[in-house]
């Protein structure tokens, strides 16, 4: 079965994704209408639209059934996906991190920095983060009232957490979140690298390879540092780690790098922002939460992280033939795992169209299952956690002060501008 | 209370702690992990009860 070319339409395009409606709209016609079938964009090879939470699942948690590094792991026109393969010696991929990789590499990838991200270890860190959260919201109080939360605190906040587990210094933050949103936001004017209107799509290719580059480079003198003089810090495990006895490849250490870098803060954020807005334009769930916050606050973020679900989407590659739903799936098909789409499953949530602080049961896919679920978890929802502890307290009231806008991008993305006006204790 | 332990999955680092159980799962508080069901899956992650270890939190 094909989908029809307006809802293909608005599954794939950046603009819907910022509007968010359209993008949901199209998912729960598919999911009532067409829940797995075959999406054939122009210029793009046709692919699964995996639509069910259960289906998404069913995918992450085969994960030698379905590949994630045999073709592009997020959705790639033909064009490019020639240009990438073309320089990289016909693998479809520009870097090499834990999301492009299946085993063995995965595996023995993976568990070099896992213990570093584990609640045991990162609980060490907390009085730390809770020093960085404290400084953030001092300085919202210090606002008077009014601020953009998306940029004065929520993308700035779980930046600097990351970067000083990553082990990079603070005068290169600014550096660093220009590098993500270039990388994670190459169709939005305000982030892409050349801060076009339009970017055509060899445009938006050649300035994600400069982004890389930049990384590239940033990190090639880390790793030097980090030889000569290990550190308490992730970039330590990275340059000096070994796998079977043997240093990290380039590509791979550079991934791995790149990876911690951008998506380590990224989604915090994402989410942080998105959970402010979904409280700004609900002050009875506002109200609930102030009543109960310790209670309500592992639920809340779950809600939170549900409710943003800034990854918006991951290819895998079927590595042989299989069945998904009753349906035949043959080997090298593509398939598009709509995790916004399984995060509004309505199999799975009551009323998943609203936002509720004490949702329970909150069966989320936002970080993915199975072998690749995201090895940032833990941490991402600590310094949430701890965030929420330190504003809620004082956030008397708040509410919109503005239209609240989100990044064009169908990969990763959230909000990007939270105008915000409030009163502080 | 006394003795209960915390389990730990050593794929995705999702913690089983026996003194809390896991109701919304239908496992109440206080159940060992010898009691936890053997189709027991991570909630996170998915892998199975023989990929859990003991750990110290």
């Amino acid at each position: 079965m094909r989908i029809p070319q307006n809802i293909v339409e608005a599954i794939v395009d950046a603009k819907s994704y910022a509007a968010e409606k359209p993008m949901q709209d199209a998912f729960t016609w598919l999911r009532r209408e067409m829940p797995l079938a075959v999406a054939e964009p122009e210029g793009v090879d046709p692919f699964w639209v995996v639509t069910k939470n259960r289906d998404i699942l069913e995918v992450e948690r085969n994960n030698d059934l379905y590949h994630n590094g045999d073709r592009a792991t997020v959705l790639t026109s033909k064009a490019n996906d020639q240009r990438v393969r073309a320089m990289m010696g016909g693998s479809p991929h520009l870097v090499r991190s834990l999301v492009q990789m299946d085993n063995p590499d995965h595996g023995n990838y993976r568990r070099l920095t896992q213990p570093y991200f584990l609640p045991q270890n990162i609980k060490k860190l907390e009085p730390r983060i809770r020093e960085i959260a404290k400084s953030f919201v001092d300085r919202m109080a210090d606002k008077g009232g009014t601020c953009d939360f998306a940029r004065d605190v929520a993308f700035l906040y779980p930046l600097h957490v990351i970067m000083e587990i990553l082990g990079v210094p603070e005068v290169d933050e600014p550096f660093m979140l220009r590098l993500t949103q270039e990388l994670f936001g190459p169709a939005d004017p305000d982030t892409n690298r050349n801060r076009k209107a339009e970017m055509t799509e060899e445009e938006a290719l050649q300035a994600i390879m400069a982004t890389v580059a930049d990384f590239v480079t940033y990190f090639n003198k880390m790793t030097k540092d980090r030889r000569e003089q290990p550190r308490d810090d992730v970039a330590s495990v990275i340059a000096n780690g070994k796998i079977a006895g043997q240093p990290l490849g380039e590509l791979e250490a550079m991934s791995y790098y790149i990876i911690v870098a951008s998506a380590g803060h990224d989604t915090t954020s994402n989410t942080t922002a998105g959970a402010l807005w979904a409280l700004a334009e609900a002050p009875e769930q506002f109200a609930k939460l102030k009543h109960d916050t310790t209670g309500l606050m592992a639920g809340f973020i779950e809600e939170s992280i549900r409710w943003v679900t800034p990854v918006k989407h991951f290819m895998r590659t079927a590595t042989v033939d299989a069945t998904l739903r009753d349906t035949a799936i043959k080997k090298g098909d593509w398939l598009f795992l709509a995790y916004p789409s399984g995060n509004r499953d309505e199999d799975v949530f009551e009323d998943p169209f609203t936002f509720k602080v004490d949702r329970t049961l909150n069966k989320h896919v936002a970080f993915g299952y199975g072998a690749h679920v995201c090895l940032g978890q833990h941490l991402a929802r600590m310094e949430m956690r701890i965030l929420w502890e330190e504003l809620l307290p004082r956030l008397k009231q708040v509410e919109l002060a503005g239209e609240p806008r989100r990044t064009e991008a169908n990969f990763v993305c959230g909000p990007k501008s939270v105008p915000i006006r409030y009163t502080m204790q | 209370m006394a003795g209960y332990k915390t389990w730990q999955c050593n794929n995705c680092g999702w913690l089983y702690s026996e003194a809390d159980g896991l109701p919304e799962e239908g496992i109440a508080p206080g159940t060992r992990w010898k009691d936890v069901p053997d189709d027991f899956v991570c909630p996170s992650c998915g892998f199975a009860k023989s990929n859990f270890e003991m750990v110290e939190i």
